[in-house]
Formats: C-alpha cells, sequence, structure tokens
C-alpha cells in the first residue's frame, strides 16, 4: 500500500510540474536603417506602470514600419511611459519618464550606447554641447543638466517657486544663449535660462498649464494651455495658444479657445512658417495671421487624436490615434492636401515623434 | 486545455480506482473521517438553486501566512490578479472585473467605497472562519453589484470550553516572520476569543531581470558589455499587524449577540518595476493604512422564524507616500495622499418558515459612506497652498425580498427581489429567479439554473476622483444567466464524491474604464458592453485509501471567455470580439492532502492560461503574459504531548522554480520556504 501511495505521489508531481512559462530571452535581431533618408520614431507611452512602453520606426519611403525597435534590437525593454525623443548626431535619446532613465540609441541600428539613470522623472532633453544638457522633469522643482558623454548628472537649476510635489519643467526650446520652458502641471508660466550661468533670468506668466512649446521661423514661442480642469484648486478657464516674442519675452498674441475645449501638441513644419495643434480636429495656421482658423486642416473623426508631427521635408502631417489606449495604435499620414498617404499600426498609446 | 483534462483525469483516476479495489473496508473506526453523502431532501431552502463555493477550515487554516488571495488562488476557480507577495491582490469572478466582486465580513459590505474593490491581500485567512462565493446570480440573495458574484467571510464562535491560547511561529525565506496568537474562553453563554497577527518582511527576494540590462563600460564609456542582472525584489518590504476581538453571547433561549472588532495596521513599501532603473535608496514608495472593523449583531430565533440586526463602523486611513532624496539625504514628497473613509452600517432581516414548503426572507441594509480624499498638494496661481482631493458622502441603500419555496421533495423554486439607492439615485428593481430539482436520487443528481438582473453603481473615485472622476456615469448593469448540474456520492468513512458543472453567460452594459486623457490625467467613462460566458467545474473527493490512509482531492476547472461586445471606437479599433485583457480564458487549481496517521501532505497546483495585455488580443514583445502552472507542498506532523498539542509545519511555495507573472513587470518569488511551529496547550488538563 505504501508502494502504491509513494508512485501516486510521484505521478501527481509529475504531471504537475509539466512546462513553465514560455518565455524566450536574449534574442537580439540586426537592424541597419543608414540608408533611409529620413525616418520617424514613434515613442507608444504603453500603460503606466505596466512597463511596456515601445519605439516604433516608419520609413515614409517605403512606407514600411518596424514596432519594437528597442527590445528586438537590445533584448531588453525601453520601461514605463516613454515620453521623448531627441537625436543629435546620429544618436536617439529617448526619455522613459516613469522609469527614471533616457537611453542613447543609435539612431540607424536602434542598439543602446549608454543611458542617463536616476531621473526623478524626466520628461524633455535639450542638448547645448556634446557634453552638456538639460532635462526637464514632472514631480520635481529641478531641471538636471547631464553630461551625455558621461552619461552623468551634473548638477540642477532649481525652480522658484516650485515644490517637488507641483514640480513641473516641460518642453524646451533656444534662442542664442537662452533657453525657454514652458511649466506644465499645476503652473502658468514659461521660464527664460541664461545657458551659461544656469540661471533663470526672466518668467513670464500665460494661461493655466501650458503644455508645449516651438519656436518659429521668426523667432516667435508658440505655446499652447490647456486650461486646467473642472473644479481643479488651481483654476479652470478657456484654453489659449499665445504667440510670444522670444527677445523681449513678452506675449504678442492670444488666440481663446471655448471653455471645455483641449487643445494640446502644438507642432511646426519644416519651414517653421505654419503651426498646427490638436483641438479634437487638427487645425493648421501661418504664423503671421492674426486670427485663428475657422475650418480645421483636418475634421474630429470620432477620436481623440493623442499625437501630432509634421514631416519637416514634405510637410505631411502625421496625427496618432490612441483608440482605447490599450492596444495598438494607429498613426494616420495626411498628404499637404488633405489626402490619406498612409496608416500604420505602432505600439499602445503613440504620443510623441521624432524624425531622424 | 485538453492537457488540463487529462491531468486531472490521470490524477483523479488511481485514486478511484484504489477506492474501488477495497470498497467494504470501513476505516471510520479508526479515526478516518469522511462524512456520508448528504441526502438531497435535505437540501437548506435558503440555498435553492445557488452556485456556491464553501471553504472548509483544512483550507482556511492551512498556514498563518496566508491571505484569503492566496486561498482563493489555490481553492477556487476565480482569478486572483497578483501585484506581488504581500502587495494589492484583487479577485475577479467569470471574467469580470474586481470591482464586480462585492465582498462581506460578517455581513458589513467591506468594498473600499472610492475603488470599489477590495484587495484580498490584507485579510489573513487565519482571520476568517467561514468563507463562501456566491457565483454570478446567486449574489443577488446577499447583495447588489455583484455583477460576477460575492465573496462573504465571517467569523464564527470558538466553540471553546474553558480557556484556550494556540501560538504559532513561522519563519520563511526572505527573513519573513509570522506570528499568531489566539485567547480564547467560553462557558455555555459566553465565547469569547482575541486573535494577534504580526508579519513582516524585507521581501527581497531574488530574481533575473530579463526585462533590462546592465551595462559595462570603457573608460571612453562605450559599452563593452550587456547582462542581465540577478536583482533582488527592490522597496517590497511589509510590516502588517491585525488584531480580532470577539465576543458572543448565546442565551440559550434563542437569542444571540455578537461583537466583532478588527483592527489593521499595516505599512508596505510598495515594489519598484523591474523596468525601474532609478535607485532604491533614493526613491521611497509606501502605502500605510489603518482600518477598524466592526460589527454587533443580534439574532432572535424561533422554530419558524428568525430576526436579526447588525450596526457596524469602518474607519479607514491611507496615506501613500512618494518620496525622493534630493541630493543631501532629505526624502522630499513628490506625491503625499492620504483618504479617510468612514462607514456606518446597520442591518435588519427575517426569515419566516411556513409549514416546511416555504420560506420568505426579507433583508434590508444600510451603508453610510464619508469620504475624503488628499490627493495632491499644490500652489495655487495666488501663491496660497491648496490640496487636490474631495470630499463626498454617499449612503447606499440595499433592501429584498424572497420566496423560496419547495412543493415537493424534489423542486425547489426562489424568487428574488432587491431594490438599491445610492446616493439619490434608485436602481432599478433587480429581480433574480432560482430553481433546482433532483434528477436523480441515486447519485444525488441535481440541477440548477438561474437568472438574475443587476446593476452596480459607479464608485465614488469613479464620480468624483480629482483629476479625472466623471459625475456623468451611468451604471453597470447586466442580466445573468446560470445552469449546472451536481452529484454526490459514497459511502461513510469509505469514500465520498461530488462535483459540479456550470454554465453561465453575463451580458454586461456601459462597462466603466478608466482612461487617458490629453490633459495628462486618467477619467472614467461607459465604455464597454461585456459578454462573459463559460464553463465552471469542480470535483471534491476523500477515499480512505488504506489503513489509516486517507486522500482527499479538490479541483476546479474554469472556461471564461470575457469578450468585448461593444461598437468599435474607431475603424482601426481591433478589441471588438475579444477576450478582455488581463482575463484568463483558462484556469484550473488542485488541492491534494494526503493524511497518515499524524502526518498530512498537502500539494496544491493552480493554472492559469495565457492573459492579453492588450484588448486587441495580440501578443507582443513587451506585453507577453504565457501561460503558468504554480506548485506549492506542504508537510506537517502534529504532536499529542501531556501538556500540549504541537503541530509542526514545513512549506515549500513555487516549488518548480517557476519564472512567471501575474502582471507585467511585476516580479514574483521563486522557490521560496516556510516553518511553522504551532503550540496549543492542555489547559484543562493541568488543572
Amino acid at each position: 500500500m505504501v508502494k502504491r501511495v509513494v508512485h501516486l505521489i510521484f505521478l501527481t508531481i509529475l504531471l504537475l510540474q509539466h512546462s513553465c512559462m514560455e518565455w524566450d530571452y536574449g534574442y537580439v535581431e540586426e537592424f541597419d536603417t543608414s540608408s533611409s533618408r529620413e525616418g520617424l520614431f514613434i515613442c507608444n507611452e504603453g500603460n503606466f506602470q505596466y512597463g511596456n512602453a515601445t519605439l516604433s520606426y516608419y520609413d515614409p519611403a517605403t512606407r514600411s514600419v518596424e514596432n519594437e525597435i528597442f527590445y528586438r534590437a537590445n533584448a531588453m525593454k525601453l520601461g514605463d511611459v516613454v515620453q521623448s525623443m531627441t537625436i543629435r548626431d546620429g544618436i536617439g535619446w529617448v526619455v522613459v519618464n516613469n522609469s527614471h532613465v533616457v537611453f542613447a540609441i543609435d539612431i540607424n541600428t536602434f542598439k543602446e550606447v549608454g543611458r542617463i539613470t536616476n531621473l526623478t522623472s524626466p520628461r524633455y532633453i535639450h542638448f547645448i554641447s556634446d557634453e552638456k544638457a538639460y532635462i526637464t522633469q514632472v514631480w520635481d522643482n529641478r531641471i538636471f543638466i547631464v553630461n551625455p558623454k558621461r552619461y552623468a548628472i551634473t548638477g540642477y537649476i532649481e525652480v522658484p517657486g516650485m515644490t517637488m510635489e507641483n514640480g513641473s519643467t516641460e518642453q524646451i526650446v533656444q534662442l542664442g544663449k537662452y533657453l525657454y520652458v514652458n511649466c506644465w502641471s499645476y503652473q502658468n508660466r514659461l521660464l527664460k535660462i541664461d545657458t551659461e550661468t544656469d540661471q533663470i533670468v526672466g518668467e513670464l506668466e500665460v494661461g493655466i498649464q501650458p503644455t508645449s512649446l516651438v519656436m518659429d521661423c521668426n523667432n516667435k514661442l508658440w505655446t499652447i494651455t490647456d486650461g486646467g480642469y473642472e473644479d481643479s484648486p488651481y483654476g479652470h478657464e478657456a484654453p489659449s495658444l499665445y504667440r510670444i516674442n522670444a527677445e523681449t519675452f513678452t506675449i504678442e498674441k492670444q488666440f481663446a479657445f471655448e471653455l471645455g475645449d483641449r487643445p494640446s501638441e502644438v507642432q511646426l513644419n519644416g519651414a517653421g512658417d505654419k503651426i498646427y495643434w490638436l483641438n479634437d480636429d487638427v487645425w493648421e495656421m501661418d504664423v503671421n495671421a492674426d486670427q485663428a482658423p475657422e475650418r480645421p486642416f483636418l475634421p474630429y473623426n470620432g477620436t481623440l487624436y493623442y499625437g501630432l508631427t509634421v514631416c519637416p521635408r514634405t510637410g505631411d502631417v502625421y496625427i496618432a490615434d490612441a483608440i482605447d489606449y490599450s492596444q495598438q495604435g494607429m498613426v494616420y499620414r495626411y498628404s499637404r492636401s488633405r489626402e490619406l498617404i498612409d496608416s500604420f499600426y505602432v505600439g499602445i498609446t503613440p504620443g510623441a515623434f521624432c524624425w531622424k | 486545455m485538453r492537457r488540463i483534462f487529462v491531468i486531472l483525469l490521470l490524477v483523479l483516476l488511481p485514486c478511484v480506482v484504489g477506492a474501488q479495489e477495497e470498497p467494504t473496508r470501513d476505516w471510520a473506526r479508526r479515526g478516518i473521517n469522511i462524512a456520508d453523502v448528504t441526502v438531497y431532501g435535505k437540501r437548506p431552502m435558503k440555498e435553492i438553486g445557488a452556485q456556491q463555493t464553501r471553504f472548509d477550515t483544512l483550507m482556511l487554516k492551512e498556514n498563518i501566512a496566508l491571505s484569503m488571495a492566496d486561498v482563493l488562488t489555490f481553492n477556487s476557480s476565480i482569478f486572483v490578479k497578483s501585484y506581488g507577495r504581500a502587495t494589492l491582490s484583487t479577485v475577479a469572478f467569470r471574467g469580470t472585473s474586481p470591482s464586480h466582486t462585492q465582498v462581506s465580513w460578517n455581513g458589513m459590505k467591506i468594498n473600499n467605497p472610492m475603488l470599489g474593490m477590495t484587495d484580498f491581500s490584507m485579510i489573513p485567512s487565519y482571520f476568517i472562519d467561514d468563507a463562501s462565493l456566491l457565483h454570478g446570480t446567486s449574489s443577488v440573495n446577499e447583495t447588489g453589484g455583484g455583477l460576477g458574484g460575492s465573496v462573504k467571510l465571517a467569523t464564527k464562535p470558538a466553540q471553546a470550553d474553558g480557556f484556550g491560547l494556540q501560538y504559532v511561529q513561522g519563519v520563511g525565506s526572505f527573513k519573513s516572520f509570522d506570528e499568531f496568537l489566539r485567547l480564547t474562553y467560553g462557558n455555555d453563554h459566553w465565547q469569547v476569543s482575541t486573535r494577534v497577527l504580526y508579519s513582516s518582511s524585507p521581501n527581497d527576494y531574488l530574481y533575473t531581470n530579463r526585462d533590462k540590462k546592465i551595462n559595462i563600460y570603457d573608460d571612453d564609456m562605450n559599452i563593452i558589455s550587456q547582462y542581465y542582472p540577478t536583482e533582488r525584489n527592490r522597496s517590497g518590504a511589509y510590516k502588517d499587524f491585525h488584531l480580532l476581538q470577539e465576543v458572543y453571547y448565546n442565551t440559550g433561549r434563542g437569542d444571540r449577540l455578537g461583537m466583532n472588532a478588527w483592527y489593521i495596521n499595516s505599512d508596505r513599501e510598495l515594489a519598484m518595476l523591474t523596468v525601474d532603473h532609478g535607485s532604491d535608496t533614493d526613491f521611497e514608495n509606501r502605502q500605510r493604512e489603518e482600518t477598524f472593523r466592526g460589527v454587533l449583531s443580534w439574532d432572535h430565533l424561533r422554530e419558524s422564524w428568525k430576526i436579526g440586526a447588525k450596526a457596524g463602523y469602518i474607519h479607514t486611513w491611507v496615506g501613500y507616500d512618494y518620496k525622493r532624496d534630493v541630493g543631501n539625504g532629505i526624502m522630499a514628497h513628490m506625491t503625499r495622499s492620504r483618504s479617510r473613509i468612514n462607514t456606518f452600517y446597520g442591518q435588519v432581516e427575517g426569515e419566516y418558515y411556513m409549514g416546511d414548503k416555504w420560506l420568505f426572507t426579507a433583508n434590508m441594509s444600510l451603508h453610510q459612506h464619508l469620504v475624503e480624499s488628499k490627493d495632491k498638494n499644490i500652489v495655487r496661481q495666488d501663491g496660497d497652498k491648496a490640496i487636490v482631493g474631495y470630499r463626498k458622502g454617499r449612503p447606499e441603500l440595499s433592501g429584498s425580498v424572497s420566496a423560496k419555496w419547495r412543493p415537493v421533495e424534489r423542486l425547489g423554486i426562489s424568487a428574488v427581489i432587491r431594490e438599491e439607492m445610492f446616493g439619490r439615485k434608485w436602481a432599478p428593481i433587480i429581480p433574480a429567479l432560482f430553481v433546482d430539482g433532483v434528477l436523480s436520487e441515486r447519485g444525488n443528481v441535481v440541477a440548477k439554473a438561474s437568472v438574475s438582473r443587476n446593476f452596480r453603481f459607479p464608485s465614488l473615485n469613479d464620480l468624483y476622483f480629482l483629476p479625472g472622476g466623471n459625475p456623468d456615469l451611468k451604471e453597470e448593469r447586466g442580466w445573468t444567466y446560470d445552469a449546472g448540474v451536481s452529484f454526490a456520492v459514497g459511502s461513510k468513512g469509505i469514500y465520498s464524491l461530488s462535483g459540479s458543472a456550470n454554465w453561465f453567460e453575463s451580458f454586461i452594459k456601459d462597462w466603466i474604464i478608466w482612461l487617458p486623457t490629453t490633459k495628462g490625467f486618467f477619467s472614467p467613462d461607459n465604455i464597454k458592453d461585456v459578454h462573459a460566458y463559460g464553463v465552471e467545474l469542480k470535483v471534491d473527493m476523500d477515499v480512505a485509501l488504506a489503513k489509516e490512509w486517507l486522500l482527499g482531492l479538490n479541483g476546479t476547472f474554469s472556461w471564461t471567455p470575457s469578450i468585448n461586445e461593444g461598437e468599435p471606437r474607431t475603424l482601426a479599433d481591433k478589441s471588438v470580439g475579444k477576450q478582455l485583457p488581463y482575463v484568463p480564458e483558462f484556469s484550473s487549481s488542485v488541492t491534494g492532502r494526503l493524511s497518515w496517521r499524524s502526518w498530512s501532505l498537502l500539494y496544491k497546483w493552480c493554472y492559469y492560461s495565457t492573459r492579453y495585455t492588450m484588448s486587441s488580443n495580440d501578443i507582443s514583445l513587451t506585453g507577453k503574459l504565457p501561460p503558468y502552472f504554480m506548485s506549492n507542498i506542504m508537510l506537517e506532523k502534529s504532536f499529542s504531548l501531556e501538556r500540549a498539542d504541537l503541530s509542526l509545519k514545513g512549506s515549500i511555495n513555487n516549488l518548480f522554480n517557476e519564472d512567471y507573472l501575474s502582471v507585467l513587470s511585476r516580479p514574483m518569488p521563486g522557490i521560496n520556504y516556510s516553518l511553522f511551529l504551532s503550540i496549543t496547550p492542555k489547559w484543562r488538563k493541568q488543572r
């Protein structure tokens, strides 16, 4: 009897141990996109706290897309919520917000060449030189100064009037030795920073929560506010688009939206003479216009667009549809004449673009 | 799936064959306890047509380190989504979401009114004496809003005679320590019990992190090598303290009074993701909770009727802190979130038996929630400080009446009407109809069927959370259908075998989902229509294999497609007709217990099929959750000494060192060990 029981136990254990989770690790793919004249990187945020952010690459000439290129080229994950990407001298700097890291990758092979770690909650990176860059943060009242060559944090610019809890610095543009930064979450201002002294030399109050920032061909800054939200203790107002004289650091023109509108994603074309933004529809406006357009460039088609970019060479407009934010998003490519040229699936929640 | 059937068959077959070889032997006189099969005519009137899973003491009191999440994982067909060891664990029935599972403790609803769900990792199984699952329609008998079902948890009088004491010490891997003490006193009228549990661990288990690589640079900062690091689970420490005081008084003349008070003090770090490149010494991510739950109860029992009343109170304080070292050793707050919940509870209920063919019941409960959420400290435009959060109160009234009729012994019919009011909104009438009938007296084959409507009101965060709360949300609503058949055969002291097979179908409309917005925060909306259906199988068997050998087996298997049947959000939407993310289509569990004299060997096994992480059911390299099997084993030896009963248990969890994930980027522990020593002094003999 004992023998039978022992046999039974062994049989049971044998059967129940059968198979393990089907993992396949370590396989690295080789890419070489050096022959493509232009290329578009798409930053797919993924889902917060799930670590499933990805990077896609689109070749406009061949209309081909490669998804999950960071994972495929490096056999590791990109991280949790990729926020933005900036290219300098053949290296792409991919900012992964909730992984506290900025990866540096070869833009042709997608292989990692280094990384800056232990950042608070990085949003955007802007280069001053080969050995100096700034990284903005949310939930931190400091802009980090880094040495990209050594992948090291070398200092901070502390922003006055901000605590860690409501700290938020976002996109950066440069004119001469000055940088301009929009402060977004529970903020209402732009900063002017002297890159030689790393000091904040000016502040400009705009509307509630300026979300993005670009500089046009006339050296004018454009920012768009989202107006906050209903019942926010910080306030709720109609959003606005602002044109700002960078040299005098004063508001030149304010284009007001309706209360409840959700404008975002100010972008420029290659020449810097037209701006684009999302507000349910896709809008286009000449940078010298005195009035906002009455009709959109591309009308709303029943989905909330999450990302926008314009090809600097052809002027093609790319918009990202996150669909339900839990499946592969779709990117639509339209020509200047508003014709749909192509559409392709990318990763979950495509939010930001970067041209090669 | 076929593999699961084969495994179940192979495990069960030898046992049945073994039992049939010696059908006439009766081991009961040697102390083996196999109960006789329940006679069909004695099926309780209150459970007509109900699909219910009960957990016995052996499952609940397996060891002091287990939470109810662990018990449900290995002993039921419902899906437990665990974010790690001693970390948030939610349960969901039949492809629904955790907020569709209603949970009660001694009659009082304990779902967090802000989130709508319950964290089962915070419920130690040693604090629960009676647990059962009410699947689908059956939950309407107890409460509304259980679109998937409900979990009933309760404590019971210890049935002590004089003073009693039990002390259990547990020591495990990762410097885990668990200590449990129970003091009891009882006589003919009074039953008093005090339970204390303290669990702590740095919880820093090792795992190979294949989600990231470590770089090795040369002097010029060129990468010369990369490797997958072997890391510890970073920032996962916990310290949980539980105290449960119970007093029961039985007049002996049909009145029973009870008092239950449960205090929880929990301090848990929230472990870093596998893809986190921050330093664990520079970041602190911690959640602290203090909860008090108290229930006073009175039951008045007579031969043909019963009335009861309950009053209760819940206070919960949750503090969440996310900090980082700003370079000078000072940890500065990035997020400082506080929430406070006060819930007042009252309930009256009555039952009346009219002869032996009719039972009427009525029940009315009220939960009044007062909630304060402080999520973020900001500086306003005028320079003043302000807090982002909300304060709200909401009464939740739920009442039901039912009539249960058993015209003949073989047939039972039950009708329930429930009505609910949340805030000022009334739900439409929630009806439920249950039928059961004996198909065959031989084998006690009983067929059951039921149908119900159901509603779930949005949680307070769904409606009011800042930012993103949506006060215009509609309630989730649906119809559920159940049908099944069960059997029970056996012979007292030799074997017992019972099983059930149930089919269910649910249609849920206006399913609430939180989605990102262009403003950088999430907001809920009524997004999906879901069709959840499937089959649940259950087998329980006890066999006296030979002299003093007893084998017990419990097995469950579920097939739970949960399909998005809403309209596509855009032309590119691939989610329609697909399984919901993070809901396994197949799951199974088997528990086997082999006893010989004072030795006991327990083997637990569970299986979850692939869980999709995308609503389109695409499987990507970065979004893969393959199926996994999990095995735990435990060996126990009991000693009966002159002055005390001792028990020594050793357990091995994740026996085959499975590399598995329940949620993306949340590492789970590999093989780990625990040792438990239990001492129960024999006071009465000493006197």
